[in-house]
């Protein structure tokens, strides 16, 4: 079996960052909220960019233990079709929404390459910012994307404690822990502008978890040095009457999670999504937190013809609107930004080598 | 204390007499404004109107024409006396920012633009190529080119020699409030440019502007340390009075500092006393 990568283990500048992540850290975290604030004051502002997911398919080849798609779960399964696309990506339009996540399961007949390069074709038509969280592709495959408008791709490894991915990543192509982690890298060399990573918290013992997830975001940093690069900080909750996670991670434990890592990663973007309850996400924006997503539909579709009663991959916490959730930003001084980028940006995507150079490469059909 | 309604006339000719001049255009502000990072829409224009800027700058990704409540360039087109100044923060080429550029110039029908070539989203630090080249083909197109660069006295000139109408050094990196680290490169830029020198990025407070307008910059562009300030207006009144007063002093000839020490034997006895 082929090793993880000597980055990942790395033990050498992490010191600092496990003194402040431990549970029984000697730094309170009344200090780490004060100093992240003012880190993030300075360098973002009084601002909140906000993005919104759009599940396309809920095919999928995979097993894995804790998600609400896994192929094993009753769950019914569909598909977005074209004019269903189109009129998502119009009511998503409506609430304000700029920049788009799109979501699948794995590769599937049902919904492969050629279908999620035509919903990003669509979704680039209307949103200056699209970005795909679907399954590892080769750079031949991102370069397309890039070239059709894709400029995001978040890909969260889950747990990177390898014993553990493989026992929850049952079967199907998830299985490949080092292939999904090299995933990021190959988005970047073929001129994906920004990658967000993320583990899914709960799967294996939160410290160790983070300090992977910090090393992994450093590595990125240092190899790819023109990469956007966002954290996701996505949290398990214990379903009603189905998969347990093995580890609980309280709301101290995750805000000081996302605290270090803003003192440790000072400009990089930090994302909290709708998984996280009102409050936790109010009192995060102005701490630490710089991306949100609003208004979430977990359910394939669900901005067109509202609520279908259907399950979606995970329940929500924070269901306010986009107006409630924008004005409990307001209130607390902080503005919502729905478009923070243009369409000038995209296009041809410009392939970006890990020592500097650039090379244009026009791909588009 | 009065003031006689000749002096405040003197006071305006001087004024006038002293004017930023950047391309055909004169400004008699040497404040200029960033927009983003402001809490909301309403306080980065009462800013803007506290800090008499008359050239504030705002970025392409900040323009939303369909979504009048998330769009920062109409509100700021409202205002009077403002001329707007698009900037292509956000592009990582020379090519995305010509492309940039020519949007915003479509959109804004503004003849300037702030050339912000930032290769890497997290610390912001302009690549001085990528810049090169986007303002050379910006100039040649009749835009007023401002660009923003790391305080490279070479690349200043280089920019100039293209037809540039300003350069616009960092002083520290953007948001990073660490002041006028780059204080011993401005200088040399200053004393070699025959184009405005405007010290932008890295202010944190008034005393910095001031220091900036006082070492001879022709103006500072403030946005974090205005937005991110507790009071964002009466921040932006004080970063007013900061540069005016600097430029003031600037314009007043500040004493020479204390020279060096005076040593005790003299250095030169040895020359003899025929001259």
């Amino acid at each position: 079996m082929k090793d993880v990568p000597a980055w990942l283990v790395d033990e050498g500048s992490t010191t600092e960052m496990r003194r402040m992540l431990s549970p029984d850290s000697p730094v309170d975290i009344e200090t780490l909220a004060a100093r992240a604030r003012a880190i993030t004051l300075r360098r973002f502002g009084r601002t909140m960019s906000l993005y919104a997911p759009l599940y396309l398919s809920n095919h999928c080849p995979s097993g894995c233990a804790y998600c609400g798609f896994a192929s094993d779960r009753t769950t019914l399964r569909r598909r977005l079709e074209e004019d269903e696309i189109r009129r998502e990506i119009t009511a998503m339009k409506k609430l304000g929404i700029r920049d788009i996540l799109l979501l699948t399961g794995e590769r599937t007949v049902a919904a492969g390459f050629d279908y999620l390069r035509r919903a990003v074709e669509i979704a680039a038509e209307e949103m200056p910012r699209v970005s795909v969280e679907t399954f590892p592709m080769s750079v031949e495959e991102y370069r397309e994307l890039a070239s059709c408008g894709c400029t995001g791709v978040t890909i969260y490894q889950e747990t990177y404690d390898r014993k553990r991915y493989e026992e929850l990543h049952r079967w199907g192509p998830k299985k490949d822990f080092l292939h999904r982690l090299d995933t990021p890298e190959r988005a970047l060399e073929a001129g994906i502008k920004t990658v967000g990573i993320g583990a899914l918290l709960g799967l294996s013992e939160p410290v160790e978890e983070a300090l992977h997830l910090y090393r992994h975001a450093r590595h990125l940093a240092k190899t790819w040095w023109r990469a956007g690069i966002s954290i996701s900080f996505p949290r398990m909750r214990p379903e009603q009457g189905g998969w347990q996670p093995p580890f609980t991670v309280s709301d101290q434990q995750l805000a000081r999670m996302i605290l270090a890592f803003r003192i440790g990663l000072p400009d990089m973007d930090l994302a909290l999504s709708t998984r996280e309850r009102a409050s936790f996400r109010d009192g995060m924006a102005g701490l630490a937190v710089t991306r949100m997503s609003i208004a979430s539909k977990t359910t394939v579709g669900g901005y067109d013809e509202g609520e279908t009663g259907e399950r979606g991959q995970f329940d929500i916490s924070d269901e306010r609107s986009a107006p409630e959730f924008c004005q409990a930003l307001r209130d607390r001084g902080i503005e919502p930004v729905f478009k923070n980028w243009d369409g000038a940006y995209n296009g041809p995507a410009t392939q970006i080598l890990p020592t500097g150079g650039l090379k244009e490469t026009v791909l588009c059909p | 204390m009065n003031i006689s309604k000749n002096e405040t006339a003197v006071m305006d000719v001087l004024n006038v007499m002293d004017a930023l001049h950047i391309g055909p255009h004169t400004f008699n502000s040497r404040l200029i404004l960033g927009t983003g990072k402001f809490s909301s829409t309403d306080v980065m224009l009462r800013a803007v109107r506290a800090s008499k800027a008359e050239l504030v700058t705002v970025a392409l990704r900040r323009f939303n024409r369909e979504q009048l409540e998330d769009d920062l360039f109409g509100p700021l087109s409202q205002l009077e006396g403002i001329t707007l100044m698009p900037n292509t923060s956000g592009a990582s080429t020379a090519a995305e920012a010509v492309k940039a550029a020519h949007i915003s110039r479509e959109l804004s029908g503004s003849p300037f633009i702030k050339v912000e070539i930032h290769p890497n989203p997290q610390h912001l630090m302009p690549d001085p190529i990528e810049t090169f080249e986007a303002a050379k083909i910006l100039a040649s197109e009749g835009f007023l080119v401002m660009p923003y660069i790391s305080a490279d006295p070479v690349l200043a000139k280089r920019l100039e020699e293209v037809g540039c109408a300003s350069v616009m050094p960092l002083g520290a990196a953007i948001g990073s409030g660490r002041g006028l680290s780059t204080a011993g490169m401005l200088e040399i830029i200053i004393r070699e440019s025959t184009i405005p020198v405007i010290v932008d990025a890295g202010l944190r407070a008034p005393s910095e502007a001031a220091r900036a307008m006082e070492m001879g910059c022709s103006a500072v562009l403030v946005n974090s340390a205005i937005a991110a300030a507790d009071n964002p207006e009466e921040m932006a009144t004080a970063f007013r009075d900061g540069t005016s007063a600097g430029r003031r002093a600037y314009m007043a000839g500040l004493m020479a500092e204390s020279g060096e020490a005076v040593p005790t034997s003299p250095l030169t006895s040895f020359l003899g006393e025929s001259r």
